[in-house]
């Protein structure tokens, strides 16, 4: 099941929200239509949490977290920090992580077995990764973007790559994962996926502008829906992907 | 590529073009010109005028050459359209034509602007200029048929469809007749007329619809007879257009039944001679109204000839009937599967060089079909919690539908009233524990900590001691100690301040000083003799004060005319002679007079007094030349008559005017 939604006039709902299998966190809006679209398809499934991350509102890009765990930056309040407690279930372990790169959304990009993070963070910051989200941990980049969490979305069926990835690296990474990956886009042609985008194993929501061609992309890669597999993207659907895109 | 023109500038007639032009040159240029003004101002003011009037000429005629679409510069096929409706060469006659006015404008300009440098006189001048705009306006008026011609073109334009000659298009032809409008409005979402006519569809119209996630354009053409290219009409020549340029599929169709009123054989044949067009194209026959007629019902004859040209064209029958919609849509599909087949293998043939590497664009769109699938290994199982599967799918239009936070919202005065409650979702063991209140934590400490539990209680005591002493008087002040001298300098003081007041307000009595500026005291002579006084009134000896100033001051105008006449100070007892006093009374008046005549201020005698004056007039010649009408000049308003000033009429007679 993939969603079309907007925060507040913005596409990049990767920014605004962070979705895993076991909890979702939206940033506080003026209206709770966006927090509505996680509710209509997350409701009674798993907890969805309105929060602020250091006072602000773009919590998908500072938090990083996958069914095990969830990290904030070392900006984040303590009453921030009791709130989401609260408010996730406890078998969730938060850790707040003292790191120069307090991005974490940006510099982290985790399913529940591997992480791919960017390859200068912090060796401390690596080993608590690997605790609290209980992953295996790489320094990678995303078609020499060292900003992975930013150019990937991943869940643990499959994962979207920046646009540009080549061929040979899409492979290295899937091999290195163990999912299947696309090279693609969301919002009518953004090449930041991780940002315009939030997935987990079952549902996905992404910007209003994207297309029709994209959201059957990440609807067969991400195996949302009945009978979807990443196997259409280039049987099925070719003839229409090479239409929209050349 | 522009493929409409939908924002090209209305084109006036030649009329309003010439009351445009020239009312902004009136608007905008200076009306005010004068006889007595200098030749080169009065020259200068018209060929400004007449240089002006062709710049908006020319500007306006190269707007409307703009705004109109190049013949060279567009697509073949809107080329071919244009030429079609418009007939290129009256089209291109007519923007000739206003590009020459323009040109010959220019020219008239440049020729009256010459002629005006010699202009002797104001009249003169006018002529030359209103003979100037008069050509000017000649040449606008003979482009009166061009311009109407012109914004024909350009309203015929408007309406025109947007095609986009390289996207993926349908292109539907046939007889007149055959129902090719209603298998378009079928397909699509076009209003197209459907009547039982010929020749009810006159121009292109276009259709939209989805396909595969693709948008697609359906063109309807109008009906074509076969005859040959030369003695086709307009409307059946914007078909042959549409079908010669446009990268697309193309449906012919036909109908079996004949009820269009044109033979099986009549209707193939005109397959057979536009044939020729189809080249490097996808072709399907369409057999329409198989409600009525299939092609299995033929009678033997017609049905070989019908395969027979299907084999030799290489092409595919479809049938369909729009009136019962059957086969319609496997129709649509099996075209538009067929055109996407077509234009991949294009892509990826022009994509791909002669060793077969992959360039360009193409590499990047094959790096996004490409599916990277993990070398071995178990894929990851999926985590989807139980309660995804049995989860109902939301319809926000079930009445039944669970309640979401936006439904609370607008219950509670929508967007910006209605504030969320954070702590409502809390997980807690016990629900009673949501709204406890939460110690607050400030840089990792309870801030309750630091609070000192009495410290109500020692406020209270503290204002009641402050209450306490403030009613015993402990606060009030006391004033009481007074000794001898200080009264004595409160007394002396309180005199000065009164004195001071005295002397202000005298001063602010006194109505000598009128509207003069108001000389500080300290540079104002004081007479002796006042000083004087008032030294002895505050008991100074003032002996040696007026001893030193009499010597030190200088004998004025008078006195000294006195020490001239030192020679016969003698005399000064006895009365003077007539003719002295009439010498001194004259070089007093002399004097005088020079020390008041602000004329000879500054100057030393006549000659140069003259040549200052000279100089004067010189330094104003420039002013006096350039001047402008100003408010202090005298100045007659027009005379009115009566009537133009009197008010409306009341209810008496006319002869009160």
């Amino acid at each position: 099941m993939a969603v079309r939604a907007a925060f507040e006039n913005s596409n990049e709902v990767g920014v605004f929200s962070t979705l895993t299998n076991s909890y979702a966190l939206v940033a506080v809006g003026a209206s709770e239509n966006f927090y509505s679209v996680f509710e209509a398809e997350l409701q009674d499934v798993i907890p969805i949490t309105h929060c602020t991350i250091a006072g602000t509102r773009i919590v998908g890009r500072l938090t990083a977290g996958n069914k095990k765990g969830l990290l904030v930056p070392t900006s984040t309040t303590d009453q921030e920090l009791q709130h989401l407690r609260n408010s996730i279930p406890d078998t969730v372990k938060i850790q707040r992580i003292e790191e120069r790169l307090s991005a974490l959304g940006n510099v982290i990009c985790a399913n529940d077995h591997v992480a791919l993070v960017h390859p200068d963070l912090e060796r401390e910051s690596e080993e608590i990764i690997a605790d609290v989200l209980g992953v295996e941990v790489f320094r990678q980049t995303i078609a020499d973007n060292v900003l992975t969490g930013s150019y990937m979305a991943l869940s643990n069926q499959g994962g979207i790559v920046h646009p540009k990835t080549s061929i040979q690296d899409q492979d290295e990474l899937s091999s290195l994962l163990q999912v299947p990956l696309v090279a693609g886009s969301v919002n009518r042609g953004s090449p930041v996926v991780g940002a315009g985008m939030v997935v987990n194993d079952w549902m996905a929501v992404t910007g209003l502008d994207t297309t029709a061609t994209e959201l059957s992309v990440v609807e067969s890669v991400f195996k949302l829906g009945e009978g979807m597999g990443p196997g259409a993207i280039n049987t099925t659907n070719k003839e229409t992907m090479v239409e929209s895109f050349y | 590529m522009k493929t409409t023109w939908k924002d090209i500038a209305p084109v006036p007639t030649s009329q309003e073009f010439l009351d445009i032009v020239l009312s902004r040159t009136q608007r905008r240029l200076p009306t005010q010109i004068r006889a007595g003004f200098k030749i080169s101002r009065i020259r200068a003011f018209y060929i400004r005028k007449v240089k002006y009037t062709s710049e908006t000429f020319a500007e306006k005629l190269s707007a409307i050459l703009d705004g109109f679409p190049r013949l060279n510069d567009i697509h073949p096929f809107h080329k071919d359209l244009l030429n079609t409706l418009y007939d290129a060469d009256h089209f291109r006659i007519a923007l000739g034509q206003l590009n020459t006015a323009k040109g010959l404008i220019e020219t008239v300009a440049r020729d009256y602007i010459r002629l005006l440098k010699y202009g002797q006189s104001l009249f003169q001048c006018k002529q030359l200029k209103r003979a100037g705009l008069g050509r000017m306006a000649t040449i606008c008026k003979r482009l009166k048929d061009p311009l109407v011609y012109l914004e024909q073109v350009r309203q015929h334009l408007g309406r025109l469809p947007g095609i986009d000659p390289n996207t993926r298009t349908l292109l539907i032809c046939g007889y007149p007749n055959v129902g090719k409008s209603s298998f378009l409005k079928n397909i699509s979402r076009a209003d197209v007329d459907v009547q039982p006519y010929a020749f009810t569809t006159k121009s292109l119209f276009v259709g939209h619809f989805d396909y595969k996630m693709l948008r697609f354009q359906a063109i309807d053409t109008p009906g074509i007879l076969d005859h040959p290219l030369e003695e086709m009409n307009t409307i059946e020549m914007q078909s042959i257009t549409a079908i010669a340029h446009l990268r697309s599929a193309i449906m012919y169709f036909m109908d079996l039944s004949e009820q269009c009123g044109y033979s099986v054989s009549a209707q193939m044949a005109l397959f057979e001679s536009i044939k020729p067009l189809f080249a490097n194209k996808l072709v399907f026959i369409v057999i329409n109204k198989i409600d009525v007629m299939r092609p299995e019902d033929l009678d033997a004859e017609t049905q070989e000839k019908l395969q027979k040209l299907l084999k030799s064209a290489n092409v595919e029958l479809l049938q369909l009937s729009c009136t019962t919609t059957e086969g319609l849509m496997n129709v649509r599909n099996a075209v538009c599967d067929r055109l996407l087949a077509e234009r991949n293998a294009q892509k990826l043939t022009a994509g791909t060089n002669a060793s077969g590497e992959v360039t360009g664009r193409l590499g990047d769109v094959l790096r996004r079909i490409h599916v990277a699938q993990p070398l071995g290994g178990t894929p990851w199982e999926p985590a989807i919690p139980e309660g995804v599967k049995n989860k109902m799918k939301y319809d926000k239009d079930d009445p039944e539908r669970p309640k979401l936070m936006r439904d609370i919202e607008e219950e509670n005065g929508g967007a910006g009233v209605f504030n969320v409650n954070l702590r409502d979702k809390y997980l807690l063991e016990n629900d009673e524990w949501k709204n406890d209140k939460i110690p607050e934590t400030l840089d990792g400490k309870n801030v309750y900590d630091f609070i000192d539990p009495d410290i109500e209680a020692k406020l209270a005591a503290l204002e009641e001691e402050e209450a306490r002493l403030d009613e015993e008087g402990y606060y009030d002040e006391d004033e009481d100690i007074e000794d001898a001298e200080e009264a004595d300098i409160s007394y002396k003081a309180e005199l000065i301040r009164e004195k001071r007041q005295l002397i202000r307000n005298e001063n602010k009595m006194r109505k000598s000083l009128k509207n003069r500026a108001v000389i500080p005291r300290s540079k104002k002579a004081v007479d002796l003799e006042k000083m004087e006084s008032a030294l002895e009134k505050a008991g100074y000896d003032t002996s040696a004060i007026s001893a030193r100033a009499r010597s030190q001051s200088r004998p004025r105008g008078r006195s000294r005319a006195g020490t001239e006449d030192a020679s016969n100070a003698d005399a000064m007892e006895v009365d003077e002679t007539p003719k002295q006093r009439l010498s001194r009374s004259l070089s007093v008046a002399a004097r005088r007079a020079q020390s008041t005549n602000r004329r000879d201020d500054g100057v030393t005698d006549e000659t140069a007094r003259s040549k200052a004056e000279r100089l004067q007039k010189l330094g104003q010649k420039k002013m006096n030349r350039m001047a402008r009408q100003g408010e202090a000049d005298r100045h007659q308003t027009a005379a009115k008559s009566k009537w133009l000033l009197a008010g409306k009429r009341g209810m008496g007679s006319t002869r009160s005017r």
